[in-house]
């Protein structure tokens, strides 16, 4: 997509898989961070990461299998926590930790079976080896992810400012809540091959918190989070290649820096004396 | 589309109970209550006052009985009520940091009405402006709200139903944050719009502010409708204290 301005296959294709990948993560982030359930992201990459694993192990496609898995979890996740009587974010800690063991299971066995470099992608990710379908699937949940958040934006901010106050005034809460987790299913589990599952939580986390530093307005955060993650994960990509060192762990270290940055300029925290004391 | 006097709200041998809950909270409550009605729910903490509010506009579920709310079954229909009916919560608490302003919280109470893939339009902008210039709080719509005094969010909150433009406000503890004066001041508005002929049903311990108009006690104690009349606003704290006991917090 990108090779009228970056002629270099391998190149090329890293910085769209990042761009792609950071965009898709960063606008649902924002979601995920604003709910102040930041476990959602964490559960729905380690299913992801448990679906690959699983698929990588039985020899079928790994970027399939990781979409499955993040889908069954998210239609689990409701059910469950609703029949157990619990709260989301207890359920979420027990699939959390449930698909990090299954993970962790399938990976140590591939490398007790000698396929231990192939699973290491899954771990830190690989932007180099990639299929062109992977990206545009990619290019695909992005644009998605700016359409939903486009078309549904006040039930969104609703939902984000007060779940009872949005089902008070009418807002089909329940269908919207398992859209979105269905949304961060796709996205987190297609970014998998390419950030890695122990880094994702990074772009789905980092770039909205940043972005909070300096936004007052939920519109602004949706339009300064994918561009900060946009930009330094391009960055990182051209980077990583040209000193080569990993990609995806350099752009999180980049992204993390970014945001302790943010965290001690924002203006946030700065007390205006002018009006008076 | 109910005619003024009509009943708004009818409610027949309801029980209402909480998922895993041993017995109902409400228990063969029936009622019915007019358009243009101003109604206060009394009576001990715990009495179901809550859950009566929350049956009605249908976010709890009954386990037995008939709720029909605007000519609406709200089993069936619970959304569409909603988009009609204003519901202020009690005990809320929005973080400081919250990105959200006044403005935009008193519009959030527009959407449901607006409906998916639409943008509020010039209409829905001028019935948040009048909601605001009402409860007088202009000068705090650009405010963060998770930076404004209790009063003022519970101002904004009761802003939010009004700006939808209801036929029922179901309000829950809506005085708990305001003084005495801002008390008479929204209970005056309150008093008028249900001279409009919006019903008001409010759950309350403060009866020291209440509108100058004929006030419909319904007094709740476990579960059950202990007083069901209409009074002058004057008597309805003693009226809830005999159901009450007397014993504050019973």
């Amino acid at each position: 997509m990108l090779e009228f301005i970056i002629s270099n296959n391998i190149v090329c294709h890293a910085v769209e898989a990042m761009l792609f990948a950071s965009l898709s993560c960063s606008i649902l982030g924002v979601i995920v961070t604003q709910f102040n359930v930041s476990s959602i992201g964490f559960t729905m990459a380690h299913a992801a990461f448990a679906g690959a694993a699983i698929g990588m192990f039985l020899g079928v496609n790994a970027t399939a299998a990781a979409v499955v898995a993040g889908i069954l979890v998210a239609i689990l996740l409701g059910p469950v926590a609703e029949y157990s009587r619990m709260s989301t974010d207890s359920i979420l800690g027990v699939f959390f930790g449930m698909t990090m063991a299954i993970a962790i299971f399938f990976i140590a066995y591939m490398q007790y079976l000698g396929k231990g470099m192939s699973a290491s992608a899954l771990l830190f990710g690989d932007v180099v080896s990639l299929y062109r379908e992977e990206i545009y699937a990619l290019a695909l949940i992005s644009i998605i992810s700016i359409i939903f958040v486009y078309l549904f934006y006040k039930e969104i901010s609703s939902l984000i400012f007060n779940r009872k106050i949005a089902e008070a005034s009418g807002i089909s809460v329940k269908p919207l809540y398992f859209a979105i987790l269905f949304m961060i299913a796709i996205a987190v589990s297609l970014s998998l091959n390419i950030v890695g599952g122990l880094l994702l939580f990074v772009w789905l986390v980092t770039p909205a918190a940043t972005a909070y530093q300096f936004c007052n307005s939920l519109k602004s955060m949706f339009i300064l989070a994918p561009a900060i993650a946009g930009v330094i994960s391009i960055a990182g990509a051209l980077a990583g290649l040209a000193w080569s060192v990993p990609v995806a762990p350099l752009t999180a270290i980049m992204i993390t820096s970014v945001f302790v940055v943010a965290v001690i300029i924002s203006p946030k925290r700065k007390i205006s004396y002018s009006k008076g004391y | 589309m109910v005619s003024s006097g009509e009943s708004v709200i009818r409610l027949k041998n309801i029980y209402t109970a909480y998922e895993g809950a041993e017995y109902p909270v409400i228990k063969d409550v029936s009622i019915e209550i007019k358009r243009g009605e101003f109604a206060i729910i009394g009576g001990p903490n715990g009495a179901g006052k809550t859950t009566l509010l929350e049956t009605i506009n249908g976010m709890l579920k009954t386990t037995h009985g008939e709720v029909t709310v605007l000519d609406m079954d709200v089993g069936s229909r619970g959304r569409d009520i909603r988009k009609k009916v204003g519901y202020v919560i009690q005990n809320f608490s929005f973080d400081p940091m919250t990105p959200f302003s006044a403005e935009e919280v008193v519009l959030m109470g527009r959407y449901g009405l607006i409906g998916p893939f639409k943008k509020p339009n010039e209409e829905d902008y001028k019935k948040v402006s009048d909601a605001m210039k009402l409860l007088r709080i202009t000068d705090i719509a650009k405010n963060p709200i998770g930076k404004l005094s209790g009063g003022q969010q519970q101002k904004v909150l009761i802003a939010q139903c009004i700006a939808k433009d209801p036929d029922i406000l179901l309000l829950d503890e809506p005085f708990s944050n305001l003084d005495l004066l801002t008390r008479e001041f929204v209970s005056n508005i309150l008093g008028d719009l249900a001279k409009s002929g919006c019903t008001i049903v409010i759950v309350s311990h403060a009866f020291d502010a209440l509108p100058d108009t004929g006030i419909r006690i319904i007094a709740m104690n476990d579960g059950r409708i202990a007083l069901d009349e209409t009074c002058d606003p004057g008597e309805v704290e003693n009226k809830i204290r005999l159901v009450s006991g007397g014993i504050p917090g019973a």
